[in-house]
């Protein structure tokens, strides 16, 4: 099967002075569609990094990375602007909701991004049916018009995840989505996220510190250091 | 379509932007009301000034001008409807056994009219300058008690047992006490050639009776101005020369060719005043025999704008402050933007129309109000009368029977398009600051 998403000899250094730091020295990954991988390591081994270079909100020092085996890493500003609402969808810790909007709203935002004000005019019936579907599918029906402030965390991140895959992306990447929760509400943010993951048979890059979490991925890829230092196959483990 | 959305959200969740936008109005309908009324008095002053003046004046005729020689070289043209000869001399009026009037006051010109101890005398032909100015209108003004009425508006310069007459313009007889019958002495004064090249000063003084008084709507002009029938100046002036004229005030046919027609006038009385090949007269129209007068009321005007100005600049500041707050603030939704799918340029363009939708609904706020103020700028001055017993803009002191307000659509353009700019300028700056920051810092932790 093609990878949807593929990164080799990734290498990141940032200037601090005259001082070069290297943060990735050569990453090679590749996530298939419907995959779901977890990315584990200590802090400062260059985990979100590599997701902000694998999401195109920052360009390698050097390598490759492809979408649909399509190279984009040197694609203009607005070429991988484009990308990113196409084929993306981003869950953050921290939700990253704006305040100054609804649930629904923010979620609708979504839609907006890729639109002008008449094609979105066109559209904004069937664009509200659709964000209303998505967030009673997160169980948020009954939560449309409450700002984040009037939300608790878990509800949050189903409203930050509902945005994610409303403008239905190819690829999923979320830094450590349950990073700010408690486990109960931990696991069933992970429950909706993987059966909606199983769903849309979406690729599924998943930074987290926690193990238990990581498990219940197709994948393992450990980093240390800026390099990918083992890689296993959940499936190929059970089976042996 | 985010971007206008989010710039509105922005702009309704958060009340402190209502401030720029307040700012932005008040600018806009201290514009618009101030100009307006600048701009109506301009007009109205500019009415009252033409009611007072003849639509042509040939003026700076030399000493061998005469009359009968210019009336046929202006009466000639096509468009010319009147002409009225003029002499034009000044002196110091008082009533015997009384003291002179007082000396102008400090600080009030002759647009107040009315305090000037000397005056200019209009020596006129009454009938001729009916024809040629709103003379006769002057003499049946409205608010001319009958006490003060000349006795004949159609002859108000007929002598009075022998002795000439004189009309005063209305305020300065009622401020002076003066009645119809009342005996007045002009003394002025005329340089006299002795043979021998030599001019000297010679003392003249006129016996005159108070004929009636008349009221122009320029109070400048009728506290300034008397007149007496031509030969009565003639007489004393230039008895060898009947006919010298020294001004001579033209009515004309069709307004709208009032240049052209100064324009011919010019060339016809060159060519009749003519002497050693070259020729005199200056022919003006009215507005440019007044122009420096009404050149100073609309200096006033653009001295105005300038001041208004810097409320708006004032505004622009409070702008730049609060969407540089929200900047600060809203540096967490840069990131998750540009995540989504934003482009450095789509997060300028949010922060920048969050400017721009403060800054045109602060026009069309500021428009509309100063629109509204300007209608009913009289009713609005009535009731602070009322209310706090405070005159705003008397209206006596012009001559005004309401509070002039002339608003022009230019001038709202204007000023909106100047509003307009104003906020794009003080919004780049900080939708540049937003373009500017990094997406993952904000995305790396709150």
């Amino acid at each position: 099967m093609t990878a949807v998403l593929s990164a080799s000899g990734i290498t990141k250094n940032y200037a601090i002075g005259k001082r070069e730091i290297p943060v990735l020295r050569g990453v090679d990954l590749s996530i298939e569609p419907g995959e779901k991988v977890a990315l584990l390591g200590t802090s400062g081994a260059g985990k979100s990094t590599l997701l902000h270079l694998l999401g195109l909100l920052d360009k390698p020092t050097s390598g490759t990375i492809s979408y649909d085996g399509q190279p984009v890493q040197s694609l203009p500003v607005a070429e991988r602007a484009r990308l990113r609402h196409q084929q993306i969808g981003f869950v953050f810790q921290f939700y990253h909701l704006i305040p100054e909007l609804t649930a629904l709203q923010n979620v609708l935002l979504a839609r907006m991004m890729g639109s002008s004000v008449l094609q979105y005019w066109g559209q904004r019936k069937r664009a509200k049916q659709s964000a209303i579907a998505m967030l009673e599918h997160v169980g948020l029906g009954e939560r449309l018009h409450h700002r984040p402030t009037e939300l608790s965390g878990g509800e949050r991140q189903r409203v930050a995840i509902a945005r994610a895959l409303l403008a239905e992306p190819k690829v999923v990447l979320a830094d450590e989505p349950t990073g700010n929760l408690d486990s109960h509400t931990a696991k069933e943010v992970v429950d909706l996220m993987f059966s909606i993951q199983q769903e849309r048979q979406l690729a599924f890059l998943l930074v987290t510190h926690d193990e238990g979490l990581a498990l219940r991925c197709d994948r393992i890829v450990r980093m240390k250091d800026g390099r990918i230092v083992d890689q296993n196959n959940q499936d190929a483990e059970n089976n042996a | 379509m985010y971007r206008l959305f989010l710039a509105i959200r922005y702009l309704l969740t958060r009340p402190i932007n209502l401030l720029g936008m307040g700012g932005i109005a008040i600018g806009v309908w201290a514009l618009v009301v101030v100009v307006s009324l600048f701009s109506g008095f301009l007009k109205v002053v500019e009415d009252h000034v033409q009611a007072s003046s003849s639509d042509i004046v040939v003026s700076q005729l030399p000493p061998w001008s005469e009359w009968p020689v210019l009336r046929d070289e202006i009466m000639a043209d096509p468009n010319v409807a009147g002409a009225a000869p003029r002499l034009l001399h000044y002196g110091l009026l008082i009533a015997p056994g009384k003291r002179p009037p007082p000396a102008p006051l400090p600080g009030r010109g002759a647009l107040h009219g009315g305090d000037q101890p000397f005056l200019f005398v209009f020596g006129v032909d009454p009938a001729l300058e009916a024809q040629t100015t709103q003379f006769g209108q002057w003499l049946r003004h409205l608010d001319i008690p009958d006490e003060l009425r000349v006795a004949d508006v159609n002859d108000p310069l007929a002598a009075h047992n022998g002795t000439p007459t004189v009309l005063i313009g209305l305020e300065r007889m009622q401020r002076e006490g003066l009645r119809v019958g009342d005996a007045l002495k002009l003394t002025t004064a005329n340089l006299k050639d002795d043979g021998e090249g030599k001019r000297t000063a010679v003392k003249i003084e006129v016996d005159l009776i108070v004929a009636g008084a008349y009221q122009t709507e320029h109070g400048g002009f009728d506290g300034n101005n008397v007149f007496v029938a031509k030969q009565t100046l003639q007489q004393e002036l230039f008895p060898e020369a009947p006919h010298h004229v020294q001004e001579v005030a033209v009515r004309i046919h069709d307004k709208s060719q009032l240049s052209e027609t100064a324009d011919r006038l010019q060339r016809l009385v060159e060519r009749a005043t003519e002497r050693n090949q070259r020729g005199y007269g200056q022919v003006q129209t009215w507005s440019e025999k007044n122009a420096p007068f009404l050149a100073n009321v609309a200096h006033q005007r653009e001295l105005m704008k300038i001041v208004l100005t810097v409320i708006m600049v004032v505004a622009a500041f409070l702008m730049l402050a609060t969407l540089s707050m929200m900047v600060t603030e809203k540096t967490a939704d840069i990131g998750i933007l540009t995540a989504m799918g934003g482009t450095p340029f789509g997060v300028t363009t949010v922060f920048l129309s969050c400017g721009l939708v403060i800054t045109a609904a602060g026009v069309v706020l500021g428009l509309v109000s100063g629109v509204i103020t300007g209608i009913y700028l009289e009713e609005i001055r009535q009731a602070v009368l009322w209310a706090f017993g405070i005159d705003l803009f008397p209206l006596d002191v012009y001559n005004l029977t309401r509070v002039p307000c002339r608003i022009e659509p230019l001038w709202l353009v204007q000023v909106a398009g100047m509003a307009m700019v104003t906020g794009l300028i003080v919004s780049v700056l900080p939708a540049l600051r937003a373009a500017r920051h990094d997406p993952l810092i904000s995305l790396r932790g709150v």
